[in-house]
């Protein structure tokens, strides 16, 4: 019994020195399964989650149909009871173009109301499904909002870069600055960076490199600006400290050379 | 609540009240008549004289269909309306009016312009019932029956704004007033004889909006002569020469009628909006006179610049153009025309206007904003200003059916919000300079200034088919 013990306890001196794969076809063997265990996780993962992305474009497209139908009857309702002229009786004055009456207004938004009601609920429809399939849930979502608030960032931005600009364009040549055009393409510029890496900064890309990027670009445009600027009011600011030394009880504000105050009232 | 009045009621009518060649009348004489026949020897002395027409309802069918006029309008009641249609009274005397005969609104102006002011109407209204509101501190006691009480100070107060009106009528409303004589900054340059004028056709109902006509300095009030007066005369076919004058006389109805109108702009926080009597009195049917008043001195206090004025007065009349849009792109017919008084000669006319700065800034413009009035000037009147924009000075002109159809334009783009409505009245700075130029050079070359404004609203009159379709049709109809 002793031996036969002692023969079990002893280590194993002959070991099996070749290797586990020793020939082609096992190891291209392992390589094909290997493949196709990622293509079979894939298009398992992809039939997971198909059902959510025919449940996002059908749930889109029924909200947009309901949309338009309700739209179309809001329109027709509201012109019937003739809502644009009650309106306009508790208003100041009838101030809607044709293309914006609160008829057209109102059935717009509702529209609009159905289609995002759709995209939200295929949204959800979409992400659980994802979510049931990759066993992460709520990893999808967010991103996806992030990405609308990104857009909606970036169209908001736009907006505004093109408002300013025209406001500073139209300021500037009124007050006859040679420089108008400059300024405003200079201001546009600067709320298109704002713009960019606020979107950036919302979807998480870029990390430091867009903050840094962002800080030289604006740092950049506004030491141009203001180089451009002050070059080119060098006449209008030496001729106001020229009148201010002239007549130092005068006003203290920049006089800009408006056109003969003396002999001309335009009201 | 005034309902406003239904269209088959409009007339366009004048009444000519005082002959304009007449002589002032003798203002000692009421001194003499006695207190008890006051009212009468008032009423007398607003008679018509002359050839002109009477006003006695039995006989004038103008008159008969104002009182009926009055009668349907169910907010004015049956007092108000015999006493704003029934000038002429019947021979028995008329009852002792409890209320005042006159409201005079005075603006806020330096005390040494207030007592000028307060001098005149005491010359001409020594023995009338006259209740004076001003927004400054007013002398407690006068040599004439005067009565002071306060009004609310407007902020802006070189032109008659919504706050204005309906502070007017509720002043007048609660001193049981007649008329309504509505005096601005520069008033103290109106003569007691003028001041007579104003208030007399809306104290006697023969009118319901008195407004002056400035003898101005041929380059005064050009902001008027570009765009107020051409686009009143042309779409509400009236001409008085100044709509948004700062001195009025109202009668109590019309007073009514633009306290409702101003309402819906106080009631909407936008109490410092400019309202305009002559469109509203237009549409309304109201009967409308103008009176030759004497040239205002300059003055440039509290006045703000053009880049504000132009934003702040043309934006109200573009809106108000578009609310009323079911009236003006009707056939109107121009009443005759109205006798200007001479304007005088300005300071210096001989010397010649330096339009430099306004072509600079023209040309400026036209090198930056062509993108905005792409926007807005269809190609035929972009290629007109890219032909002034390489023109001499010398030889500059701006054709008075271009300007026309720009003015036209921006009016239209204002009602289809091509663009944020501050930037459009913005872009339209530059070209109304560059007209200032044009008509500058045109008058430099001997050319009447009235002759060239005239011909300026004839050209306005002859594009407004050109509005009119461009209205209707802003898609389709694009030269």
């Amino acid at each position: 019994m002793q031996i036969v013990s002692l023969t079990m306890l002893q280590p194993v001196v002959e070991l099996n020195t070749q290797p586990q794969y020793a020939d082609n076809t096992t190891l291209w063997h392992h390589i094909t399964e290997s493949l196709h265990q990622s293509l079979l996780n894939v298009l398992s993962l992809l039939l997971a989650i198909l059902p959510g992305i025919l449940a996002l474009v059908v749930a889109l497209a029924i909200f947009t149909a309901i949309g338009m139908a309700f739209s179309a009857l809001l329109r027709r309702a509201l012109a019937a009871v003739k809502f644009d002229e009650r309106l306009a009786r508790g208003r100041n004055s009838l101030d809607w173009a044709p293309s914006t009456s609160p008829t057209e207004l109102t059935a717009r938004i509702s529209f609009w109301a159905c289609v995002l009601l759709g995209l939200l609920i295929g949204v959800s429809a979409f992400d659980a499904s994802y979510a049931t399939a990759t066993m992460q849930t709520g990893a999808l979502l967010p991103y996806l909002t992030r990405i609308v608030g990104g857009v909606f960032l970036l169209i908001a931005g736009t907006l505004v870069a093109r408002f300013l600009a025209r406001s500073v364009l139209i300021g500037a040549v009124n007050a006859q600055l040679e420089y108008a055009r400059f300024l405003s393409l200079g201001v546009k510029w600067l709320v298109l960076v704002l713009t960019a890496a606020t979107v950036l900064d919302h979807l998480q890309i870029g990390g430091v490199v867009v903050e840094l990027a962002f800080g030289i670009l604006f740092g950049g445009i506004v030491l141009t600006l203001a180089l451009a600027v002050g070059l080119g009011s060098r006449d209008l600011v030496s001729r106001s400290l020229e009148s201010r030394s002239e007549h130092p009880a005068e006003s203290s504000s920049i006089h800009h050379p408006t056109i003969s105050e003396e002999s001309i009232r335009h009201f | 609540m005034v309902t406003k009045v239904p269209f088959r009621y409009v007339y366009q009518q004048r009444i000519p009240f005082i002959s304009r060649n007449a002589t002032p009348p003798n203002l000692h004489r009421i001194g003499r008549v006695k207190v008890r026949k006051r009212a009468t020897a008032r009423r007398e002395r607003y008679r018509p004289r002359g050839n002109m027409p009477s006003s006695s309802p039995a006989v004038n069918p103008l008159v008969n269909l104002r009182l009926r006029l009055a009668l349907d309008s169910s907010t004015i009641n049956s007092e108000e309306a015999m006493a704003t249609t029934n000038p002429i009274p019947e021979t028995t005397a008329p009852p002792v009016r409890a209320g005042a005969d006159l409201l005079v609104l005075l603006a806020a102006m330096p005390p040494e312009h207030r007592q000028a002011v307060l001098a005149n109407l005491n010359a001409v209204f020594a023995h009338e019932e006259v209740v004076i509101a001003s927004p400054d501190p007013l002398p407690e006691e006068t040599e004439a029956s005067f009565r002071f009480i306060p009004a609310s100070a407007s902020k802006v107060n070189w032109t008659l704004t919504a706050a204005d009106f309906v502070s007017a009528y509720q002043l007048a409303d609660k001193n049981q007033a007649r008329a309504i004589l509505m005096l601005g900054p520069e008033s103290s340059s109106l003569s007691p004889a003028e001041l007579h004028s104003l208030a007399g056709g809306v104290l006697n109902a023969s009118v319901d909006l008195a407004v002056p006509c400035y003898a101005l300095p041929p380059y005064a009030g050009l902001f008027n002569s570009a765009i107020l007066y051409p686009v009143t005369r042309a779409l509400f076919a009236s001409r008085v020469r100044f709509p948004l004058a700062a001195d009025l006389g109202m009668s109590l109805r019309m007073s009514q009628h633009m306290a409702v109108t101003a309402q819906r702009f106080t009631g909407a926080n936008q109490g410092e909006t400019p309202v305009w009597p002559v469109n509203e009195a237009t549409v309304a049917g109201f009967a409308i006179e103008q009176f030759p008043v004497s040239p205002q001195p300059p003055s440039h206090s509290n006045r703000p610049d053009l880049n504000t004025i132009l934003p702040f007065v043309t934006g109200p009349l573009f809106s108000d153009i578009e609310v009323k849009a079911a009236y003006w792109q009707r056939f109107r017919t121009l009443p005759p025309p109205f006798q200007l008084p001479p304007s005088p000669q300005a300071r210096g006319a001989e010397a010649v206007m330096d339009i430099a700065p306004m072509l600079q800034a023209f040309r400026l413009a036209h090198t930056n904003l062509q993108e905005i009035w792409s926007l807005v000037l269809p190609p035929a009147s972009l290629l007109g200003l890219k032909r002034l924009s390489a023109t001499d000075a010398a030889a500059f002109r701006i054709s008075d059916n271009l300007w026309a159809r720009i003015v036209y334009d921006f009016l239209l783009a204002y009602r289809l919000r091509t663009l944020n409505r501050g930037h459009l009245l913005g872009a339209l700075i530059p070209l109304y300079l560059a007209w200032v130029a044009s008509h500058i050079n045109i008058t430099a070359s001997g050319i009447d200034p009235e002759r060239h404004i005239e011909e300026l609203a004839a050209a306005f009159e002859t594009e407004k088919p050109y509005m009119v379709s461009r209205w209707r049709w802003p898609d389709r109809f694009n030269p």
